[in-house]
């Protein structure tokens, strides 16, 4: 596809519908699960009960660099977030982030903490933020959804150049 | 150990090399492995840092740190009720364990009892807490050798028990369920007959895993004489629960101990291995799992009536004085060194985690292994990273 | 035996005796001696023994050795010092700056066993894999101010490695003969020890309570000096 088309917002419309469709149905999602949500994540990316692949999401690839969408769920400390840093650099363009636990979002229990990260969000852009203290498999779940909707919307040409990501 | 047998073959092959004039090199350059801080392996964030001869490790040194959440400090400026949520998340899969011995703590430093219905259901949830970790832990150990379908198999059979427990709690697996002087509900109506329903399951479960695993050649061969923890080494550094058990410690809190909690009156069974290698290790939480749901049902029956909460002042300041109290947690000893001060909140709080102990002895036991083995005694030593750092 | 008991306000009704804990008291000050400075028995619970600084390693081996405790339990720091900043929603430290005058810190008081110094080390052993015959001591020694360090444990019990790193690195505490005391869970450019009390949570000096929002004070209760309205 490539060849600047998508980056100078020439391509014809139907076309970056079908691409953002298909784009949509196939997230690769690496997981970073770092405490308890990590669990939470495992049963809603490997369990039989809530399965992840019906929305079209691909759970464990071999590495990030065959991601395209980041679950950072857990509490983030300072000692490991240069390691999500370097991840996150390591993952293709576009790329996707969703926070998934309080502690990933804020801080949550350890809002005071000497050594938690408070927010994962100080470091890298995230797409959708999952609130819970552990979110329940189906909210993350929702939150894939969510994401979707925003790939499907999304201006193609703006994520192409890597612009930085507007929220409202 | 089998691997400085290996080493000494390799020698020997060497020197015969050598007298027939053949070039080769088995004198290799070390070389530093580093695994983690986040990898399917270490179930968490666990990094070890390995110092390799071709295929052996020469030193192992894990560098845990990546989830410490600094709980020590925290429990100082929380009040106890608000403690009690806190410590849900060390050990995230057995969460209802660990609030229990800070609580027994608390009650022992204020001198209350809890009734004996909330007694009951304690050890009864207590016990659920044990399934929904050690099912995770069946499942996982598989995945570390290379089998992807009892993980499957797991998450699908504890869905069934945490639903119980989120009936009675409210929260899948933080539950905040203990309050110092009882509980903070009752149980909800015809949750014990749908409890005994559930253990059928996780009995099938231990029943499918044991068929599936124990039986395959392949996991024999990566367990037996695999990590192997003599008895000594195991006290000197702390090892407690199931690792403890399967070196033939024949020690379990949960007899030796038995404060705040009915397992005197429930008929139940230690069980002890004498290898002390992973099959043992594996082995021994297998059982424990039957042995847990055997102990959920007896509570199921024996659930006597009556208050669930004693008589306790609605603000809790806790006199002053010390106390240590621990449990049998899915881990192992888990303990609580509470120092109080007759504030709102604890003056120290030393957690006495069981995975700390567990993992500390890694460096003793990978040294001299083969690099697939650190996986694999890593998953029979089974810690939980909350556990370790805190 | 009894008279160098102390008792604590905790149990004021006239405690059974423990002859099994005092027993044990009475074989930990044949092998020590004088060593043994203070000790405590909570009956049918639990026993403290405070050693003297010098007597600290040499309390281990005769635990471990002697009586047969070759359980390593944990090894920790306690300090003594009273916060200066109290929960940090409202502390000494605020006030002073806000003009107030500074009130008396209250006096340190070093727990069941006494003490007289701003840290103590403590450390539980146990015998174990005896069914029917376990029991669990909690030793305590001082740690001189000056120069903040007692004998490592690590040769007796190995697996005191990591504790005492761990309580290196949050109390600043050395142990001489650790083979290495190094950083064990903070990054290594951490400045501090997090767990002394006069280590302030920042967080909460700069933002309130984040769960302040919905506290109500409950009808009848004038206790929300601390800021915090009342939990449970
Ligand atoms: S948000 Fe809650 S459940 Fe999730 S990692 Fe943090 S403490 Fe654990």
């Amino acid at each position: 596809m490539g060849l600047g088309l998508v980056e100078s917002g020439k391509m014809p419309k139907p076309l970056t519908k079908l691409l953002s469709l298909s784009r949509k149905y196939s997230i690769w999602v690496y997981q970073w699960g770092l405490a308890c949500c990590a669990i939470e994540m495992g049963a809603a990316f490997a369990s039989p009960r809530y399965d992840v692949m019906r929305l079209g999401v691909i759970p464990l690839p071999a590495s990030p660099r065959q991601a395209d969408l980041v679950v950072i769920s857990g509490t983030v400390t300072d000692k490991m977030a240069p390691a999500i840093l370097r991840l996150y650099e390591q993952m293709p363009d576009p790329k996707y982030v969703i926070s998934m636990g309080s502690c990933a979002n804020c801080g949550g229990p350890y809002w005071d903490s000497y050594s938690v990260t408070k927010g994962i969000d100080q470091i890298l852009p995230v797409d959708v933020y999952v609130p819970g203290c552990p979110p329940r498999p189906e909210a993350l779940l929702e939150g894939v959804v969510l994401l979707q909707e925003r790939i499907q919307s999304e201006d193609m040409a703006e994520r192409w150049r890597g612009a930085p990501i507007i929220v409202e | 150990m089998t691997a400085i047998t290996d080493r000494q073959k390799l020698q020997y092959i060497a020197a015969q090399a050598a007298d027939a004039r053949v070039n080769v090199e088995l004198e290799t350059e070390g070389m530093t492995l580093n695994i983690g801080p986040q990898h399917p392996a270490t179930h968490g964030t666990l990094r070890i840092v390995a110092r390799l001869d071709g295929e052996q490790v020469i030193a192992a040194e894990p560098i845990p740190g990546y989830m410490h959440r600094g709980y020590e400090k925290l429990t100082e400026v929380r009040t106890y009720a608000q403690v009690t949520a806190l410590v849900n998340r060390i050990d995230w899969l057995g969460s209802f364990a660990n609030e229990v011995p800070f609580i027994l703590a608390a009650e022992q430093l204020m001198g209350v009892e809890a009734p004996p219905r909330a007694q009951w259901i304690r050890t009864l949830l207590f016990e659920m807490a044990r399934i929904s970790n050690l099912i995770l832990f069946l499942g996982d150990m598989a995945v570390q050798l290379g089998a992807v379908t009892p993980a499957f198999f797991a998450f699908r059979d504890r869905e069934y028990v945490l639903d119980q427990i989120e009936r009675v709690t409210g929260g899948r697996f933080h539950p905040n369920f203990d309050r110092i002087g009882g509980l903070k509900d009752d149980l909800p109506q015809g949750w014990l007959a749908d409890t005994k329903a559930t253990m059928d399951k996780v009995r099938s479960f231990c029943d499918e895993i044991e068929e599936l695993l124990m039986g395959a050649e392949i996991f024999q061969a990566r367990t037996r004489g695999v990590g192997v923890i003599p008895p000594d080494v195991a006290q000197q550094y702390g090892l407690s629960g199931a690792n403890a058990r399967a070196s033939g410690i024949d020690w379990d809190l949960r007899r030796d101990q038995p404060n705040g909690m009915v397992y005197p009156e429930l008929d139940w069974k230690v069980w002890t291995h004498p290898d002390g290698d992973s099959f043992a290790r594996f082995w021994v939480r297998l059982q424990e799992t039957r042995e847990a749901a055997s102990i959920v049902e007896q509570c199921c029956d024996g659930v006597p009536g009556g208050p669930i909460m004693a008589k306790v002042p609605r603000i809790i300041k806790v006199p002053a004085g010390e106390a240590y109290v621990s449990t049998e947690n899915p881990l192992g000893e888990m303990g609580y060194y509470v120092v109080s001060k007759g504030d709102l909140t604890p003056f120290r709080v030393k957690i006495r985690s069981a995975s700390f102990n567990n993992v500390s002895i890694a460096p003793w036991i990978l040294r001299g292994v083969y690099v697939p083995d650190i996986i694999t005694i890593l998953a029979s030593l089974y810690f939980i990273l909350g556990d370790i750092d805190r | 035996m009894s008279d160098d008991t102390t008792t604590t306000e905790a149990e004021t009704e006239a405690a059974p005796a423990d002859e099994q804990r005092d027993a044990l008291v009475e074989r930990f000050r044949d092998a020590l001696g004088d060593a043994v400075v203070d000790t405590h028995v909570l009956a049918g619970k639990d026993v403290w023994v405070r050693v003297a600084t010098e007597a600290w390693a040499e309390a281990a081996d005769v635990a471990r050795n002697r009586l047969g405790a070759r359980y390593f339990g944990f090894l920790s720091v306690v300090d003594w010092l009273p916060s200066p900043f109290g929960r940090s929603m409202d502390s000494e430290v605020d006030r002073v700056l806000a003009g107030e005058e500074a009130a008396e810190p209250p006096a340190m008081e070093q727990g069941v066993t006494g003490g007289s110094t701003r840290f103590q080390v403590l450390a539980r052993v146990a015998h174990v894999g005896h069914p029917g015959d376990y029991w669990g001591v909690t030793l305590k020694a001082d740690v001189p101010d000056d120069t903040l360090t007692v004998d490592s444990w690590v040769r007796t019990y190995a697996g005191a490695d990591w504790h005492e790193r761990e309580a290196w690195e949050m109390f600043g505490v050395s142990f001489a003969g650790h083979p290495g005391l190094r950083h064990l869970y903070l990054p290594g450019d951490f400045e501090g020890h997090p767990l002394r009390k006069d280590f302030p949570l920042l967080a909460r000096q700069v933002k309130p309570w984040p769960g302040i929002v919905d506290v109500e004070p409950m009808p009848g209760e004038a206790d929300d000096e601390d800021g915090e309205g009342a939990e449970s």
